[in-house]
């Protein structure tokens, strides 16, 4: 079942296109993880979604409003740098935005007890929100967003600002968070996306470059891989290896060399041999699948 | 309806926060009062600074009661439109600048009960105000010159807060079209002051004006009546302000909450 | 002394709001945060400078958010 259609979606900022025509559905009760770099339109992208932005071009389609109907009804939305009236405590900007979500008073006042428990923040709840640390912040952020049960919740980096015990605890929240609605989260860090999505969004430069779930991509980009792990700088040995005939592709990374290859029992014979003959200083030598962060680069055209 | 409530009750629940609540009316009675006291004190005043030579006969006519309420009045347009101006000036810019606006309208808050509550928060502080600040100008002229009939202060009074609306409204709407607080407060006294001069310069051709309503408050108070013009300046303002109001609500609606 | 006793009843109201006002004043710039300019300032601008202090305190002291 999909509950939101994007077809076509642009948007150009003083003439330059920042999101160059984007199609995908979002599937209910899935996670989804929009991976890419900085600058890759991540962020450009959840403001339209939340309607923050108008698109210069494209549909966005909730499928299960109806004509006319508010989609902010269906979303919460939590920005990378979420930001609160600082003289209210945290309880009452909940019950606010609860209040304003169409909650009466007592649904909007329980509700928000029962979110400030789940995120962990309930020790604060009469605490001015100018009082609250940036992890204080970013929960509460979480919050503000699920308060009016949401179908789609959207997570703006929702852990690139915290330390790593908040960032462990964010996204405990989240495996927990994706059992009830669907998630779409942005990061630039492969790592959160892995463990925590089902689905990934690849996108770079204003366009979705691949997409699929883990399986998918693996299976998708298999491709047979040997690591390398010298002793001091692996540049000189490289040379070798990339002009090897059984090579695709080589990826070096200080003292690590990544050989992407045809066949990996002849290309395995063949540099064994050959790092014995020359005598290279070999630390590891690993025949690898490809994770997220090979696919990353490959299918950004490192 | 409850919506536009809830946006009501938290504006005027950071008025109590911030102080507004009480600092504004203080403010208004303290303006309100200089007049009436320091026309009355004045030949104390002269005579304790002793500033005057030896045998010099000081001669004040006394004011009327009226003419020291009209003089009263004046303050509001000069220190107290400038008040009004510096407190309602970042009221939707500020929100915008510090993204909590954009907080609040992923919610699904219509976009013309934000800024329509946000007018309504600062129209009722505004009116309490002007109200007993006026009110104490009204009681100490009493006290200290002569009653004028109550019936003709709230006449004065109520042209008087019409025109201050018109001014507050123009305020909002340059609120709500910049980020820059400090831009929008700029442009709407340079508006006001426009549009003041330009209707006391031409009097005579722009009588429909809202900006003649603080000479028909004088009328009042001179006891010459109510100026036939009078209902259409007012009708004019209530009609300039709903215009301003909508024409907020539809720049904030087109301007992008994110940069 | 006659004439003291004929003024106070109209001053003092006026006295006692200006008071309340300078309290607030200073109540509010204790709790804050963060104001435009040093806070020893505003101090002694709301104590010093009368009736205006605590007003301009109020229009362009204070910070929020």
């Amino acid at each position: 079942m999909s509950l939101i259609k994007i077809s076509g979606l642009k948007k150009s900022f003083q003439g330059t296109e920042v999101i160059k025509g984007l199609d995908f559905t979002l599937e209910k009760e899935k996670c989804i993880a929009l991976l890419g770099p900085n600058g890759a339109g991540k962020t450009t992208i959840l403001r339209i979604l939340s309607g923050l932005m108008k698109p210069t071009e494209g549909d966005i389609t909730f499928t299960e409003a109806k004509k006319g109907e508010d989609i902010r009804d269906f979303i919460g939305y939590l920005p990378q740098f979420p930001v609160f009236y600082d003289w209210m405590s945290g309880l009452e900007f909940l019950s606010y935005v609860g209040k304003l979500a169409g909650l009466t008073g007592k649904e909007a006042k329980e509700r928000s007890l029962e979110l400030l428990e789940l995120v962990g923040i309930i020790d604060a709840k009469n605490r001015k929100t100018a009082k609250y640390s940036g992890g204080m912040k970013q929960r509460l952020g979480i919050a503000q967003a699920l308060i009016h049960r949401p179908k789609l919740i959207m997570l703006d980096e929702p852990v690139s600002a915290l330390d790593p015990i908040g960032r462990r605890e964010v996204l405990d929240l989240l495996e927990e968070l994706r059992k009830e609605t669907t998630i779409l989260f942005s990061t630039h860090i492969l790592s959160d996306a892995e463990e925590v999505c089902d689905e990934i969004l690849f996108l770079h430069n204003g366009k979705i470059v691949e997409s699929g779930t883990m399986t998918d991509l693996r299976e998708r980009h298999q491709q047979a891989k040997i690591d390398l792990f010298f002793r001091g700088k692996a540049e000189k040995y490289a040379n070798f290896l990339s002009n090897h005939e059984l090579t695709q592709s080589v990826r070096i990374e200080g003292n690590k060399v990544s050989v992407f290859v045809k066949d990996v029992s002849l290309a395995r014979r063949a540099f064994l041999q050959a790092i014995a003959e020359q005598n290279w200083p070999l630390e590891k030598f690993e025949v690898s699948s490809m994770t997220l962060e090979d696919v990353f680069m490959k299918v950004v055209g490192k | 309806m409850s919506q536009w409530m809830t946006l009501l009750q938290k504006e005027i629940l950071e008025m109590w926060r911030n102080f507004k609540w009480i600092w504004v009316p203080i403010t208004f009675i303290l303006l309100g009062v200089k007049e009436p006291l320091s026309s009355y004190y004045l030949p104390q005043i002269l005579d304790a600074v002793g500033g005057l030579p030896e045998g010099a006969v000081i001669k004040l006519p006394t004011p009327t009661a009226a003419e020291v309420l009209i003089t009263g009045l004046g303050q509001y347009t000069t220190l107290g439109v400038l008040i009004i101006v510096l407190t309602t000036m970042g009221i939707i810019s500020g929100e915008r600048k510090s993204g909590v606006a954009a907080m609040i309208l992923v919610k699904p808050v219509s976009f013309q009960s934000f800024v329509s509550a946000k007018w309504a928060g600062s129209v009722l502080l505004m009116w309490f105000s002007f109200f007993i600040g006026y009110l104490s100008t009204w009681y100490y002229t009493g006290l200290l010159f002569d009653w004028i009939p109550f019936i003709q202060f709230l006449q004065s009074f109520f042209f008087y807060a019409l025109w201050l609306t018109v001014i507050l409204t123009v305020t909002i709407f340059f609120s709500s079209s910049f980020v820059n607080s400090g831009m929008a407060g700029f442009l709407s006294l340079v508006v006001v002051i426009v549009l003041s001069l330009v209707s006391s310069t031409l009097s005579n051709w722009l009588e429909w004006s809202p900006a003649q309503l603080t000479n028909y408050a004088n009328e009042v108070l001179l006891d010459n009546g109510i100026p036939e013009d009078t209902l259409p300046a007012s009708l004019i303002a209530a009609v300039f302000i709903n215009v301003l109001l909508s024409l907020s609500v539809f720049i904030f609606r087109k301007k992008e909450l994110a940069q | 002394m006659d004439t003291l006793a004929n003024y106070l009843p109209i001053i003092a109201p006026i006295l006692i709001i200006q008071l309340i006002l300078l309290i607030v004043a200073i109540f509010d710039l204790v709790r804050i945060e963060k104001t435009n300019g040093p806070k020893w300032l505003w101090v002694i601008i709301i104590l010093f400078i009368n009736i205006i202090g605590p007003i301009l305190y109020f229009v362009i002291g204070r910070k929020s958010n």
